[in-house]
């Protein structure tokens, strides 16, 4: 919410005088306002001098508050856009799907929760390779511990892909729609995420279809906790971020967690409380010790 | 609340809110002297805001419709090219570099734990020395950089492995090259411990500030117009559990520093294309209905590495075991600790066990 002296440029309405007379009542920016009781600041704005410029200020202030507020949508027109827009993506993995009646939903959020080398990272690659091969879709793939390997992407890739001799083009093709990019601190991927959310906005052919970020946990870990609670600010305002990019754009988005330890010696996801609301979907991977087996299970869905 | 998500100061950022700008847009068309007079900070503090600020406008504002989606991506296919030409450490214990794919690679950060005396600091002062041999050998021909943290590193058993390791070039050259040239350099075991810069921290600050320290100085170090300058290929940390586990009160603090310190190490191999090999002690745990060895630091811990190597003892053999990869295999192989360093175990069973 911006100043308003800051509004004068754009809306010669709000002068020096008005700007003044707020200020009297102790206002000073748009939020000030909208705390206010309008009606008391009507009927004083009335026993002023100035009464009909002051009313028509106020006026003023409401519409562009009225700007920023988002537009309503029905029930109707929120089925027809999850059935057209948001549509379903395959992990690769037979068992993982129809444990999730299809995939990876578009505009949904899915965290992956697990203790170490349960197999986060294999299923974020095995997603990746998936979508770019099966959907042709572009795959952001934001890393934070060099744990991108390319190598067993190109293994999945011809795994699922017998013939070898047009395999070199393919996988060439399918593996330039991966776009890998390092991010080691939160606020690189607060800008990142910005940055997407432009992109998207003005460029319409790009086609992302999934973004995955492994881990998000080694991303917020350094800032949270310590008594103040900007680290959960930035926490939520990822989380947030993220769920508008979801929304908007139809994009699925993946997130890694990790465990730490809880109450009476069991794990718990990382990343505390607050981030428990956030993402839509969780899934938690163990691994039987000693074993290459992993079992997932689905903690939150929104429907299932 | 947009300007909470800007990298500046608390103080910076309480000013700013209780002066009432609370997104970005109120910040865009200010002048410094306006903002440094409305907050009362200096007009110079005043414009460090400003440019933060306007550093994450301008990435909101985009001309010129470029392709990228997001500045610097690169894509998997670029990658895997590169992966395939990078030149990995090797351990000299054949069977070891083969479960790891050809040894320790660059880019990626390596963590080693095991029991006391299983041989970690051996296996760190053979690929510091290792890191050295020249590229016309097959090594990548760089420095490194040992930071000790425990006074375990013995100066006299690194002469001992570097003396090894040149005589193993030099067998090495007359074997098989004969028909080639023969190689210029040959190394002198005292050269190759002027290429080991030697750290030694004596507490979890000091730690911390080597780490932060060490981006400016590999810059120094890159190039300095010489020809056959040689760049830091290694990063080895001896041990990085040492100053976290003695009477630290505060967990979450460490957590805290714990994860920032594994950002900062990815962020350092990732820009210098450097390995990072992190030592580890072992600590036991309730696991599963017994009582385990695991690696110390904890369960956030666990997730700051790429690669996890356990070393453990096997009846009377050394044995190291992959726990955690994104590209290998679990598996293990068994190695010895000698005289001229690690080599390869000479028992009777010379396959690899898959597990």
């Amino acid at each position: 919410m911006a100043p308003l002296k800051g509004l004068e440029r754009n809306y010669p309405l709000i002068d020096s005088n008005f700007q003044k007379f707020c200020a009297t009542h102790g206002i000073f920016t748009l939020e000030d306002f909208l705390v206010h009781d309008i009606y008391l600041l009507a009927a004083l704005a009335e026993r002023d001098y100035a009464s009909d410029k002051l009313k028509q200020g106020i006026t003023q202030i409401l519409t562009i508050l009225d700007c920023q507020s988002r537009p309503c949508i029905n029930g109707l027109e929120l089925l027809k856009d999850a059935e057209n827009n948001k549509c379903v993506l395959s992990t690769g993995c037979e068992r993982i799907d129809a444990l999730l009646q299809g995939g990876l939903r578009g505009g949904h959020v899915t965290e992956i929760v697990g203790p170490s080398s349960s197999g986060k990272t294999q299923f974020c690659l095995q997603a990746a390779s998936n979508v770019a091969r099966q959907y042709s879709g572009r795959v952001m793939y934001f890393d934070s511990g060099n744990s991108f390997s390319p190598k067993r992407i190109a293994q999945f890739l011809h795994s699922s892909d017998r013939s070898s001799t047009k395999a070199n083009e393919v996988s060439k093709k399918i593996m330039s729609n991966i776009l890998h990019h390092s991010i080691f601190d939160i606020f690189t991927l607060l800008d990142m995420l910005h940055q997407l959310v432009t992109n998207l906005k003005t460029q319409v052919d790009c086609q992302v279809r999934i973004l995955i970020i492994d881990s998000l946990s080694s991303l917020i870990a350094p800032v949270l906790g310590g008594g103040g609670a900007h680290g959960h600010g930035l926490m939520v305002s990822a989380g947030f971020l993220l769920k508008e990019l979801a929304h908007e754009h139809n994009l699925s988005i993946l997130v890694t967690n990790h465990m730490v330890a809880g109450e009476a010696g069991m794990s718990k996801p990382a990343l505390g409380e607050s981030w428990k609301n956030i993402p839509h979907v969780r899934l938690m991977l163990s691994r039987r010790h000693g074993t290459n087996v992993s079992s997932i299970s689905l903690l939150k869905h929104t429907y299932l | 609340m947009e300007i909470s998500t800007l990298p500046i100061s608390a103080s910076q950022r309480g000013k700013l809110i209780s002066a009432g700008y609370t997104s970005l847009s109120s910040l865009s068309s200010l002048s410094p002297s306006s903002l440094a007079q409305d907050l009362k900070i200096s007009e110079t503090e005043a414009l460090q805001i400003l440019k933060v600020a306007s550093q994450r406008n301008g990435l909101n504002k985009f001309e010129n419709g470029s392709r990228a989606i997001v500045n610097g991506a690169q894509t998997a296919w670029d990658m895997l090219h590169e992966e395939e030409s990078s030149i990995r450490i090797t351990t000299s214990c054949s069977d070891l570099d083969e479960i790891l794919g050809g040894g320790i690679s660059p880019k990626e950060v390596t963590e080693i734990g095991g029991v006391p005396g299983i041989g970690k600091t051996q296996l760190a002062i053979q690929l510091a020395v290792n890191v050295q041999i020249p590229a016309d050998y097959g090594g990548l021909g760089g420095k490194a950089i040992y930071i000790d943290t425990e006074g375990s590193f013995m100066v006299e058993r690194a002469l001992q492995i570097a003396e090894a390791c040149a005589q193993d070039m030099l067998e090495y050259n007359s074997l098989l090259r004969k028909d080639f040239k023969p190689c210029q350099v040959n190394k002198e075991p005292k050269e190759f411990l002027d290429n080991i810069f030697y750290f030694r921290v004596c507490t979890y600050t000091e730690q911390i500030a080597v780490i932060n320290y060490l981006e400016k100085f590999i810059f120094e170090h890159k190039d300095v117009g010489k020809v056959d300058y040689l760049e830091v290929k290694v990063i080895i940390i001896d041990s990085i559990t040492f100053h976290f586990r003695q009477d630290f009160e505060d967990m979450a603090l460490r957590t805290r520093l714990l994860g920032g310190m594994a950002l900062k190490l990815m962020k350092l191999a990732k820009k210098f294309n450097l390995a990072v090999v992190l030592l580890n002690q072992v600590t036991t745990k309730f696991m599963d209905g017994s009582f385990q060895l695991t690696l110390a630091l904890g369960d956030s811990w666990a997730h700051a590495s790429t690669n996890r190597i356990i070393l453990y003892w096997n009846g009377n053999e050394r044995y190291a075991y992959i726990d955690k990869s994104p590209s290998l295999r679990s598996a293990s192989a068994s190695y010895t600790v000698t005289g001229k360093g690690i080599r390869n175990s000479a028992s009777n069973c010379k396959r690899v066990k898959l597990m």
